[in-house]
């Protein structure tokens, strides 16, 4: 077989990866064997469907990929620090900011905020588990299966190269010979069934398992924006599927859709994918705003301001996400109706969040605030997130779009609105949400010094890009000559980017620290706060709540802090829990090497591989699992252990 | 064979068997595409609805009858603004 | 487990029903995907190149064979439901097995279809619009087939196991999907052949 096709050669740095990789999987390989954790491994972790251990999953990997798109990012600042700098060649550089856009929207966004949800949900609705457990663990696995296939095109086969958006026609296999956008194609179709998946099981959850008496206008905040960014998933993933499908034909199969000859239309990629990702950028943006209400309400003493007009704010923004899509393509070239059209949508979407800026604001006013790592974030979210948003709106003029478009204005316009939106609600929910899941705090010093450092020089760095843009510089360009002028300001940007790096290496020995010298948390309960996540142990028991909780009013936990009203009536019955299964880890692994062989156009192991994920299906389909029960001496056992008073 | 055959059932076949071939008055008749197209757009609507409220029993279950109702008007939002949006943009609006 | 009842067997756990909701919820979200397809369909469909036309390659009696033969399925598909509900075994077996015999009867003619149409140099590179053919023909074609391989196994245990709250629960979501199926091919016997064809 010939190996040139799959090992990128000639580059230092490819080859450093490619030992780093080699080391890692190595170290990680006998540090298992060594320690005898293989069977942990596998009965607590691979084969697990329990939705907290999950989220713990999902979580992890998103850190890893936040350090892999990290490294990106600081790779392209690196070379663009300096005029004519000769760090990364052209090749090199396209390729490091498709893998940073695909990386940090899809592989790390998306994840980290799944995580939360699948660790947060079910316990704020007061449920066991979410609707179907095994499902969940298929999403994850799915979603790993992609995320790696994902990872290796960087050292074999080579990575893709056309944008994160990966436009054609230079998508296409004339213009993009190698296996990178076959990688695209199908990396992020096994990751986005997934998603689709997990968003099919959230809702159900949401809407069918709540505890008694949690009406729907009674449920949380992050509650509410997650079940409605599961419908939003639900709808928009589908058109992903088949854009991505129609590109694997395109690339794959000789189809014509998106060529120049043959009656193909380039610019419909742009459209299709832009009708996903469009509503996807409220698919990360929403349970931020969740994640956000709920600190800041927790932190300030307060209910939320405006609960209703979260409410109605969000469905609006629900469907306007899906009006809205051409406007990341205003210099087309289609007529002043269309342009008209989406710049009215578009300007519309402000409406429905400027309310939830306002809510936050009134939430805040007149509450006792205590200034804690999760609420730092919070509070600078509002005004960096703003100025995003008014630059948002900027663009959605189509006609001075036509000045702005691509250029730095762009990049420095949504990194305003996806890192003080996402990144920072990611990270104020980790430190908000890590006392449930390991049962201590992360230590608040390192929190707040990590925390000035990532607001700080978030702000250098993107605030320069403004300037850039206007001045000229467009995206995507690998160097520029000393005679443009735009070196000061890249510099500055870039002496920003490292800053951003050091509060990210702070926050990870953060985790460290806390880990071996926080004091642990007895009460289940450290911010007093008011939902009812907080009102079972931490770390959460696997069945969560050992009686499921009556809930009277909004803020439920609250309530029965403040005014005394039990939330725990009844005794302790059997609970039924669903068993343990390897076969979502096994799918995810056929799912990976069906990729791997689609990628390289291997069509016999590809067929193989495919009637493996068939047989997978009909093993599920023909299996007989009925779960088991927990008894109530167990439950009291383990309610004991955990200090409980609810027995 | 009564209880095999329920009359609702059976009605419901042969009603879109009948739609399909009112719909193939398109290609027989000579006729305005505004017209045809209405043809096409009522037979397949009735078709549609013919399966969910009859075959799929999507009424059924009272508790979940909202969702259910919304869920299939989302999709069809989503649906209806994905393809006449696409036309929008790309045909329709194009210079 | 708490039984409900009042309720068909299908229904009758939470679980089960819950699955159903799952199911309608994967439905809406096929509606968006199969008007994604359509959406390229209708933005291609004169984009023919080279190619021929959709008038020039439509043969009217394949298609209508392939209509009768879904709704008749969609039909006995209804009556095996109908039949469970009312417990009678051997009629359900016997209604699902006629469903997906007429759903292999609709792949054959659709398969035989394909290959005259490749016959006679139209394949799914040929142009766009063959392109967009194809694929939404496929992708309904591919459900279908996987709709008959799980018809089938759930066939098999309902055999094995008899009607019970999870077998039933199965063959009612089956059957959700292929009514759904039987919809999407009334779209594309409307809005592809009837419409190329005018």
């Amino acid at each position: 077989m010939n190996l040139d096709k799959f090992l990128v050669k000639g580059e230092p740095m490819i080859y450093a990866a490619m030992v780093s990789i080699v080391v890692a999987s190595l170290a990680i390989l006998i540090g298992l064997t060594y320690f005898k954790k293989w069977g942990y491994m596998w009965r607590e972790w691979l084969t697990t469907v329990d939705h907290k251990k999950i989220g713990v999953m999902y979580i992890i990997a998103a850190l890893l990929m936040l350090f892999r798109g990290g490294v990106d990012a600081l790779l392209m600042r690196a070379q663009l620090a300096m005029p004519e700098n000769g760090l990364l060649d052209a090749q090199h550089y396209n390729e490091i900011f498709t893998t940073h856009g695909v990386i940090m929207i899809l592989f790390m966004a998306m994840p980290f905020i799944i995580g939360l949800m699948n660790i947060v949900i079910p316990l704020q609705i007061g449920a066991r588990d979410v609707a179907f457990p095994r499902l969940n663990a298929v999403s994850f696995w799915l979603f790993m299966a992609g995320a790696m296939l994902f990872n290796i095109s960087f050292v074999v086969g080579g990575s893709p190269d056309a944008g994160w958006t990966a436009y054609f026609p230079l998508a296409s296999l004339e213009y993009s010979p190698t296996v990178g956008n076959n990688y695209y194609s199908i990396a992020l179709q096994i990751a986005g069934i997934g998603t689709l998946l997990t968003g099919v099981n959230f809702i159900v959850t949401i809407l069918k398992m709540r505890a008694p008496g949690m009406k729907l206008m009674r449920m949380p905040m992050f509650t509410w924006s997650v079940l409605i960014t599961c419908v939003i998933i639900l709808f928009a993933f589908p058109v992903l599927t088949v854009a991505l499908a129609l590109m694997m034909f395109d690339r794959m199969f000789g189809g014509q859709f998106f060529t120049m000859a043959n009656g193909g239309m380039d610019m419909l990629w742009a459209n299709l994918f832009w009708v996903w990702g469009h509503p996807e950028v409220y698919i990360v943006i929403l349970p931020a705003f969740g994640i956000y209400s709920e600190i800041i309400s927790t932190f300030s003493k307060k209910n939320l301001y405006g609960y209703k007009s979260m409410v109605v704010s969000m469905v609006a923004i629900s469907l306007l996400s899906f009006l809205v899509w051409a406007h990341h393509f205003y210099t087309m070239g289609h007529g002043a109706m269309v342009n008209g059209f989406f710049s009215i949508t578009t300007m519309a979407i402000a409406i429905p969040t400027g309310v939830k800026i306002f809510n936050w604001l009134f939430t805040l006013r007149k509450g006792r605030i205590s200034f804690t790592t999760p609420m730092l974030y919070s509070l600078a979210f509002i005004p960096i997130f703003t100025i995003g948003g008014v630059t948002g709106v900027m663009l959605a003029m189509a006609s001075a779009d036509y000045q702005y478009h691509n250029t730095m204005f762009l990049v420095a316009h949504f990194h305003y609105v996806l890192i003080p939106g996402t990144v920072f609600a990611v990270i104020a929910g980790f430190h908000y949400w890590f006392p449930k899941m390991f049962g201590f705090r992360l230590n608040e010093k390192l929190g707040k010094l990590a925390f000035w450092f990532i607001a700080i020089c978030f702000n250098i760095t993107f605030f320069p890009l403004f300037f850039l843009g206007l001045n000229g510089m467009t995206r995507r360009m690998y160097t520029y000559s000393e005679g443009s002028g735009f070196g000061p300001l890249n510099m500055l940007a870039t002496i920003g980017s490292v800053g951003l790096a050091i509060g990210f290496v702070i926050l990870v020995y953060n985790v460290y620290w806390s880990f071996r010298y926080a004091p642990r948390d007895t009460t289940g309960d450290p911010w007093d706060a008011r939902t009812l996540e907080w009102s079972t142990h931490s770390p959460v028991p696997e069945y969560n709540f050992a009686i499921t909780p009556n809930v009277k009013g909004m803020d439920a936990f609250w309530a029965a802090k403040k005014e005394n009203q039990p939330l725990y009536e009844g005794k302790i019955e059997p609970i039924h829990m669903p068993n343990n299964s390897g076969q979502p880890f096994i799918l995810g692994v056929i799912f990976f090497f069906l990729g791997f062989f689609l990628v390289f156009s291997m069509w016999v192991p590809a067929i193989v591989t495919g009637v493996g994920v068939v047989i997978m299906l009909a093993w599920r389909s023909f299996e007989r699992d009925h779960g088991r029960h927990i008894s109530v001496e167990e439950i009291i056992e383990t309610e004991r252990k955990l200090g409980g008073d609810t027995v | 064979m009564k209880q095999l055959f329920p009359i609702k059932h059976v009605m419901g076949y042969l009603f879109s068997l009948v739609l399909s071939v009112v719909a193939l008055a398109v290609i027989f008749f000579d006729l305005s595409f505004s017209a045809a197209m209405v043809i096409l757009l009522v037979c397949a609507i009735l078709q549609a609805s013919l399966q969910l409220f009859l075959f799929m029993h999507v009424s059924e279950a009272a508790d979940t009858k909202k969702t259910l109702y919304l869920n299939i008007a989302y999709a069809v939002f989503v649906g209806l603004v994905t393809i006449f949006g696409t036309l929008f943009t790309m045909i329709w609006g194009y210079q | 487990m708490k039984i409900n009842s009042n309720v068909p067997l299908e229904y009758s756990t939470e679980e089960n029903s819950n699955k159903i909701l799952g199911f309608w919820l994967f439905l809406g979200a096929e509606i968006a995907l199969f008007s994604t397809l359509f959406a390229t369909y209708f933005t291609l469909w004169n984009r023919t190149g080279n190619g021929p036309t959709g008038h020039e390659l439509f043969e009217l009696n394949g298609v209508l064979m392939e209509t009768f033969l879904l709704l008749t399925s969609s039909f006995t598909c209804g009556l095996a439901i109908h039949a469970m509900r009312h417990g009678f075994k051997k009629a359900t077996m016997v209604f699902f097995a006629i469903t997906l015999v007429l759903g292999l009867g609709f792949l054959g003619v659709e398969i035989t279809e394909f290959v005259t149409y490749v016959h006679d140099g139209a394949t799914v590179s040929t142009s766009a619009f063959l392109s967009s053919l194809f694929v939404l023909l496929g992708t309904h074609g591919l459900h279908v087939s996987m709709g008959i391989l799980w018809g089938a196994a759930i066939m098999i245990q309902i055999k094995r196991q008899g009607f019970t709250a999870e077998t039933t629960n199965k063959s009612f979501i089956f059957s959700l999907y292929w009514h759904f199926l039987d919809v999407v091919w009334i779209f594309i016997f409307s809005f592809v052949y009837l419409k190329g064809m005018m």
